[in-house]
């Protein structure tokens, strides 16, 4: 498994283009830029603050920086690298002031935790050890309508609103938004590896909530 | 390179769900890596991994290119079905799965392991892949790492033995 | 008495599995993984709900601009335009 920064890709051809756009003054050029942004930058941003109201005003403030680097932005790294960049260091700097400072150590995974209740296994002395006491169930037999229905996704919704600060950001940034591994590590500031317990911990637990939510 | 090839019932790759142009009077047309969704190429078994995958059905397929070769598993570049080995039905997947149940049986009061007996029975409806594997992990709580490969060695002799390979 | 290394267990499955569907585990580990999807339904079904659950997270609606916002920011834009 490769803990080596992700390789920095560049501004795309298509990120070049809404660049000249965007500093030919084209407003629907920045709307479409914001609407594709926003969302990542929230979740980016409340890794880094404790509620969602700063988490607002530092995706504003970093829209203002944006603007402000516009005609400077060299394309060396991605447009949303940038932007993402930006996000990140008002967001620190705005969580040192709220006195809830997260130190960069932080937002790496911390201690061990058990994607299943360990009593779901058998134990050390059983004959078949780490076997499943009892099977999980087989949600490919549910009915489809139960898998879409609205209640489903309000469970996901409010599993994912209580995680830890850090597995919320990555599985909104990855299964949400549907940002890449690359982007996550670059925002959060953490390896490849990193990110990936992050994203295990909060799809197992956001699993084992729409289990409870199935089970009844 | 001929290897072997465990297919669902319907004809897809048992883990990336590729499906595979069946051989019908003759083989099957060869498939490039490419068209596989499996990142790294055509996966199929030698004789010795034949109880590690065991599936519902099994084809012999024919490998071509650099066929790099794992510890459990066989990969190629390109590869077609030749022919579906048709002794692997329901009645020698049941035979094999008694035979596998009658082994664990065996070994766990010839060294007087208590729990095992009520592991084996119920695991007999999963089918002769859960059954392989019960049977060696018994040999390997009673005489380590080597008497689980010697088990599983035991399950592939068995297996080329019956279907004729 | 050594046990083999060649077996994965259910309970080393449920952590393995984002390794797994993000592919990122190595070659062997894989192999080894799928060996065991191949014989425990118990683990087979657990991955699906894995899968079922990024599907499920997948469908939630990704944050929208509120309307003040957008409205505040094409501002800012049009500021920065005259600057």
């Amino acid at each position: 498994m490769t803990e080596a920064p992700l390789k920095e890709r560049t501004a795309s051809a298509e990120e070049v283009e809404l660049l000249a756009r965007l500093r030919a003054g084209d407003e629907r050029a920045f709307e479409a830029l914001v609407d594709r942004h926003y969302g990542t930058m929230l979740a980016v941003a409340r890794a880094y603050v404790s509620s969602r109201a700063v988490a607002e005003e530092v995706v504003q403030e970093a829209w203002l920086g944006v603007l402000k680097g516009l005609e400077g932005f060299e394309g060396r790294s991605s447009l949303a690298t940038w932007i993402m960049r930006i996000v990140v260091n008002i967001a620190k700097t705005r969580g040192v002031r709220e006195a809830r400072s997260v130190p960069y150590a932080s937002l790496a995974p911390e201690g061990e935790e058990a994607a299943v209740e360990r009593d779901r296994f058998r134990g050390p002395g059983d004959a078949f050890p780490g076997h499943w006491r009892a099977y999980p169930a087989n949600w490919n037999s549910l009915p489809e309508e139960v898998l879409h229905e609205r209640d489903t996704l309000r469970v996901a919704m409010d599993a994912i609103a209580k995680l830890p600060p850090a597995q919320r950001t990555v599985i909104t940034m990855r299964d949400v938004q549907g940002c890449g591994p690359d982007e996550v590590c670059a925002a959060l500031e953490v390896s490849d590896g990193n990110q990936r317990i992050l994203l295990h911990r909060a799809r197992s637990r956001v699993r084992a909530a729409l289990e409870r939510h199935f089970d009844g | 390179m001929i290897a072997y090839k465990f297919l669902r019932p319907d004809g897809t790759s048992v883990f990336t769900r590729f499906t595979w142009p069946l051989p019908d009077d003759g083989p099957g047309p060869w498939v490039d890596a490419g068209v596989d969704p499996c990142r790294s190429g055509i996966h199929a078994c030698r004789r010795a991994d034949l109880p590690l995958w065991l599936g519902r059905s099994l084809y012999e397929i024919e490998l071509e290119g650099e066929v790099r070769e794992e510890a459990t598993k066989v990969v190629a570049p390109r590869g077609r079905l030749l022919r579906r080995i048709d002794a692997w039905d329901e009645a020698t997947r049941d035979e094999y799965t008694r035979m596998c149940a009658d082994r664990a049986h065996e070994l766990a009061r010839a060294a007087d392991l208590a729990g095992w007996d009520a592991v084996v029975e119920p695991s007999v409806p999963e089918g002769p892949a859960l059954l392989g594997f019960v049977a060696a992990r018994i040999a390997e709580k009673i005489s380590g790492a080597d008497a689980y490969h010697a088990e599983r060695r035991h399950q592939a002799d068995w297996l080329a033995d019956r279907l004729g390979l | 008495m050594a046990e083999s290394h060649d077996h994965v267990s259910c309970s080393e499955v449920v952590e393995l599995v984002t390794d797994y569907v993000e592919r990122a585990l190595p070659p062997d580990e894989a192999a080894l993984f799928e060996q065991h999807l191949n014989f425990c339904d118990g683990c087979a079904w657990y991955v699906d709900q894995i899968r079922t659950t990024v599907d499920t997270v997948g469908r939630i609606e990704p944050e929208e601009v509120p309307p003040d916002v957008r409205s505040q920011l094409l501002a800012a834009f049009r500021d920065w335009k005259r600057s």
